[in-house]
C-alpha cells in the first residue's frame, strides 16, 4: 500500500478513527498490529508470513539470550542464530541472484562454465528495513543494553508498525518498545502536526519528486547515447532532488502518520544538501541507517580507536556495507565506496582546513556546501545508473568529454530542475542549523495555513496513479 | 489551523471542479493500467478480445460486436501502443483459445523500441503483478472519476498543465513530440468515444490533428550511431517482430483460437504519411502471408472506406457504431476461414 494512494487514505482514516475510538491501550495496539499486517499483506500476502516468522524468531531468541549472562557463550550462540536467520533471509531474497551471477563470473575467470539456475526471486518489499530493525533488537539484547520484551504482540508490532515498515526510518527497539508500554501523554496539536507532516511528505513525493523532477532524471539516465553536458548535469541534479524528496517525503509522511497514532519516530533527514563535508552529510542523510551502521558496524570494528589507517579501512567497510544494503549491484557498492573515499579524504584534510580561520567564514561555508553537494551528485550517478557503462557515459557527458551528444530535455524540464533545485538548496541552507518544527513555529498562522492549503491543493491537482517510492526496492 | 486549511482546500477544489466543467470537461474514467488489468481479468478461454492501438479503442463498438458475433468482446486495445506484446501475452496464456481482433497500424506494430512497446508492457506487468492495494485503489479511483470532472489524468494534472506551457525547445533537441490533448470519454469496459468537441471542426480538433504528424514521423537516427549500424538494428528488430508474430499467431491457432488483423480507417495527411512510410504492399501484406491470418483492410470495401476521421486518426462516436455494424459481416467471413 502506497502512502500516495486512495487506498491508503481510506485505510489510514479507518485505522486512525478506530485507534482513537478504542479506550483500551491493549486493544489499540492489537488494532495497529492487525492494520500493519494488512498494510504489508496488501502487496503480497505470503510475505506477511515471512515478516511474522522473522519477528517470531527474534522474539524467541531475545528471550533465550536473556537466560545467559552478558558475554556468555550461549548468548553469543543465540545471537549468531539471529544473524544467520535475518541475514540469511536477506541474502536469499535480495542477494541470491547477485551472488550466483558473481560466482558464475568468478568461475568463468578460471575456465569453469557454470550456468546458475533461474531463481526468479521476488524481493519482499522493505525487507532490508525490517530485517535491520529486528536485528537491532537482538544485538541490543545481546549486549545487555536492552531487556527483552515478554510480549510477542509488542515485538511483532514494533517490527511491523506500518508507517515505517517498508521504507523507514529504521526504528530501534530501544526507542520504540518503551512507547508500547503506555500511551504517550496527550500533547495539544500533535495530530494536527502529524497531518501537516503527512501533507508535506506527500507534497515532496508527489509534486516535487514525481511531477517536477522524475521525468528529467528518467530521460537522462534512460538515454542510450551520449549527452551534452547541460543535459547530463541536469539529469543528475534532477535525480539528486528526486531521491531526496522521494525518500525524505516517505520519512516525513511516516513520522506524521506515527504522530497521528501517538508514536514518535526518529528524524531521518536534517537538510542534507546544506552539509559541509561528507561526515556532516551522513549526519543529515538517512540518519537512521547511518547511525545504525556507525553503532553496529563501525564502532564494533574498532571505529577510530586504532589509528588513522585502520579508521579509514573501517569507514570504507561501513560504506561498502551501506552501498550493498541499498541494492544487489556493484553500482551501489561503487556509490557507497565513493562516499567512503570522500570521508577518508575529508578526515585526512580536515585537520589542515579546520585550523584555518578563513574556513569558518560565511563565504567559505557556502562554497563548501556547494562543493559537497556537487560531489554528492557525482555519487548519485552510480546510485541511479543501471550499469557502469551508463555511469561512465554520464560522467563523460558531465565532464564535457563527449564530442557529439544529444540534448534530450525540454526547456520546461530544464526550468523545473533549476527552480526546484535552487529552492531546495536555499531552504536547506536556511534551515541547516535548526529543525522544521522550530522554524515553522516562527511563522504566523495565516502563512502556515496558506502553505498547507497550497500543498494540499497541489496534491489534489496531481491526482492519479501513484508511483512507488524509490526506497521500496531496498 | 488544520480546520482552516481543510476548508480552504475544499473551497479551492470545488472552484477547480467548476472551472473544469465550464471548460467542457465531464466526469469520465482514466484509461489506466489498472482498468486494462481489470478487463484482462475478464478474458475467458473462449473470449473475443480486441487488441491494438487507440483505433481499436475508438473505432470498434462493443454493443455492435456483441450483436453481430454473439459474444461481448473484451477491449484490450491501448492508446499509443504496439499490439505485439499483448498478442504474445495472450498467446503465452495456455488457457486462451478464443478470438483475437487485432487493429494493425504497421508502423506501431513493427516499432523496435520506445513508448509504444513500453505502454503495452506496462499494462501487462500491472495485470501480472496486480496487488490487492492497487485493486482497491483502482475501484476507489473509478468511484471518484465517474463523479469528478477534474480527475482527468491526461489533461488536468499539474504535470499535464505544465506541459501545455508554450516554452520553445532548444534547436536540435531530441525531445518527443507533444501528445494530442484529451478528446475522449471512457467507460468501465474501456469503450472509448470521441468527445463531440473534438469531432467538430475547431481549435481542439486542430490541436489533435496536428499532434499526429510529428508523433507518426520517425525520429532521425542518433548521431552517435553509424548509419549502417542503426539501419541494421532496425532491420533485425523488424525481422524478429515478423517471426515472433508468426509464432504468437500459431500458438493461439494451435489451441483452436483465431486471429484476425484489421486495418481501421485513417484520413487526410496522416493517411498519406502512413501509406508512404508503411505501404500496404509492405508490412500488411507480408504479415498476413507469413501468419496465414485473415485481414480486413478498410480500403478494400467501399462501405468501410466511406468514413472520414474528423481528426484524421479515429472515427467519431456515431461513426464508430456504424463502422462496426458494417465491419461485422467481414469479420464473420474472416473468422470462418
Amino acid at each position: 500500500m502506497l502512502f500516495n494512494s486512495l487506498t491508503f487514505i481510506v485505510f489510514f482514516v479507518l485505522v486512525m478513527g478506530g485507534f482513537w475510538t478504542l479506550k483500551s491501550w491493549s486493544a489499540r495496539k492489537n488494532l495497529l498490529l492487525v492494520a500493519s499486517y494488512v498494510f504489508y499483506g496488501a502487496w503480497n500476502p505470503p510475505f506477511a508470513l515471512l515478516l511474522f516468522l522473522s519477528s517470531y524468531v527474534d522474539f524467541l531468541l531475545g528471550l533465550q539470550m536473556a537466560k545467559s549472562p552478558v558475554g556468555a557463550q550461549g548468548r553469543r550462540g543465540w545471537l549468531l542464530i539471529s544473524l544467520a536467520v535475518n541475514l540469511g533471509l536477506l541474502g536469499f531474497f535480495k542477494y541470491g541472484t547477485f551472488l550466483l551471477q558473481n560466482l558464475q563470473w568468478l568461475l568463468a575467470q578460471v575456465g569453469v562454465v557454470y550456468q546458475p539456475p533461474e531463481m526468479n526471486i521476488v524481493l519482499p518489499v522493505g525487507i532490508s528495513f525490517y530485517t535491520f530493525q529486528s536485528l537491532t533488537y537482538t544485538l541490543d539484547v545481546y549486549r545487555g543494553d536492552l531487556k527483552p520484551t515478554r510480549s510477542l504482540r509488542d515485538f511483532a508490532f514494533f517490527v511491523a508498525f506500518f508507517p515505517q515498515l517498508v521504507a523507514g526510518p529504521i526504528v530501534r527497539a530501544a526507542d520504540f518498545l518503551p512507547q508500547c508500554d503506555a500511551p504517550a501523554p496527550a500533547r495539544p496539536g500533535r495530530i494536527a502536526w502529524g497531518l501537516f507532516l503527512m501533507t508535506l511528505g506527500l507534497f515532496q513525493k508527489v509534486v516535487l519528486a514525481d511531477t517536477l523532477l522524475s521525468s528529467s532524471a528518467e530521460t537522462v539516465f534512460g538515454h542510450p547515447g551520449p549527452l551534452v553536458p547541460l543535459d547530463a548535469w541536469a539529469g543528475v541534479i534532477a535525480f539528486s532532488g528526486q531521491i531526496f524528496f522521494d525518500f525524505s517525503g516517505y520519512s516525513t509522511c511516516a513520522i506524521g502518520a506515527a504522530l497521528c497514532l501517538g508514536f514518535s519516530l526518529v528524524d531521518n533527514f536534517r537538510f542534507p544538501y546544506a552539509a559541509i563535508g561528507f561526515s556532516d552529510f551522513w549526519r543529515r542523510w538517512h540518519i537512521s541507517l547511518s547511525s545504525l551502521l556507525r553503532d553496529y558496524v563501525y564502532i564494533p570494528l574498532g571505529g577510530n580507536r586504532k589509528g588513522v589507517a585502520r579508521a579509514s579501512i573501517h569507514v570504507l567497510i561501513v560504506m561498502f556495507v551501506g552501498g550493498l544494503w541499498h541494492g544487489a549491484a556493484w553500482t551501489f557498492v561503487a556509490w557507497g565506496v565513493l562516499h567512503g573515499v570522500y570521508l577518508v579524504i575529508e578526515r585526512l584534510l580536515g585537520g589542515v582546513f579546520n585550523a584555518q580561520r578563513w574556513s569558518h567564514s560565511f563565504l567559505s561555508k557556502l562554497v563548501l556546501v556547494l562543493l559537497t553537494y556537487l560531489a554528492v551528485c557525482i555519487t548519485w550517478v552510480f546510485f541511479r545508473a543501471a550499469d557502469f557503462p551508463t555511469a561512465a557515459r554520464l560522467l563523460a557527458g558531465m565532464a564535457g568529454q563527449i564530442p557529439v551528444g544529444d540534448a534530450v530535455l525540454t526547456t520546461r524540464e530544464l526550468l523545473q530542475v533549476v527552480v526546484v533545485t535552487v529552492g531546495l538548496l536555499i531552504s536547506h541552507w536556511m534551515l541547516r542549523d535548526t529543525s522544521l518544527e522550530v522554524a515553522l513555529k516562527r511563522w504566523p498562522v495565516w502563512l502556515l495555513t496558506t502553505v498547507w492549503t497550497l500543498m494540499a491543493c497541489a496534491l489534489i491537482l496531481n491526482q492519479g496513479d501513484g508511483n512507488a517510492f524509490i526506497y521500496f526496492q531496498f | 489551523m488544520a480546520l482552516a486549511a481543510t476548508l480552504l482546500t475544499l473551497v479551492a477544489t470545488v472552484a477547480w471542479e467548476v472551472a473544469c466543467r465550464r471548460a467542457g470537461y465531464e466526469p469520465t474514467l482514466n484509461d489506466t493500467s489498472d482498468l486494462w488489468a481489470q478487463r484482462r481479468s475478464a478474458v475467458r478461454p473462449d473470449s473475443t478480445v480486441i487488441i491494438g492501438d487507440s483505433r481499436a479503442l475508438f473505432d470498434l463498438d462493443l454493443d455492435e460486436m456483441e450483436k453481430g458475433l454473439g459474444a461481448r468482446p473484451v477491449q484490450l486495445g491501448l492508446v499509443g501502443s504496439c499490439a505485439y506484446p499483448v498478442l504474445d501475452h495472450l498467446a503465452s496464456d495456455p488457457a486462451f483459445r478464443g478470438t483475437v481482433v487485432c487493429s494493425l497500424v504497421p508502423a506501431m506494430f513493427l516499432v523496435p523500441a520506445g513508448p509504444p512497446l513500453e505502454n503495452s508492457y506496462r499494462a501487462i506487468r500491472r495485470y501480472e503483478n496486480w496487488t490487492w492495494a492497487q485493486r482497491s485503489g483502482h475501484h476507489l479511483g473509478m468511484f471518484l472519476e465517474e463523479r469528478v470532472a477534474f480527475m482527468k489524468q491526461d489533461d488536468l494534472t499539474l504535470a499535464a498543465l505544465l506541459k501545455r506551457l508554450p516554452i520553445a525547445n532548444r534547436p536540435g533537441a531530441r525531445v518527443g513530440p507533444r501528445l494530442p490533448p484529451y478528446f475522449s470519454t471512457l467507460d468501465r469496459e474501456r469503450r472509448t468515444l470521441m468527445w463531440d468537441v473534438a469531432a467538430a471542426p475547431g481549435p481542439l480538433q486542430d490541436r489533435v490533428k496536428f499532434g499526429w504528424i510529428p508523433l507518426f514521423t520517425p525520429p532521425p537516427p542518433p548521431p552517435y550511431v553509424p548509419q549502417e549500424a542503426f539501419l541494421n538494428f532496425i532491420h533485425t528488430a523488424i525481422e524478429k517482430r515478423f517471426k515472433d508474430a508468426v509464432i504468437a499467431v500459431e500458438k493461439i491457432r494451435s489451441r483452436g483460437g483465431k486471429v484476425v488483423f484489421v486495418r481501421l480507417p485513417v484520413t487526410g495527411p496522416l493517411k498519406e504519411l502512413e501509406d508512404k512510410a508503411t505501404p500496404r504492399a509492405g508490412p500488411w501484406t507480408r504479415l498476413l502471408q507469413e501468419t496465414r491470418a485473415p485481414g480486413i483492410y478498410f480500403e478494400d470495401y467501399p462501405e468501410l472506406n466511406a468514413f472520414t476521421c474528423p481528426e484524421w486518426s479515429h472515427l467519431s462516436g456515431p461513426d464508430s457504431v456504424e463502422f462496426t455494424r458494417r465491419l461485422i459481416p467481414h469479420l464473420k467471413t474472416a473468422l470462418a476461414q
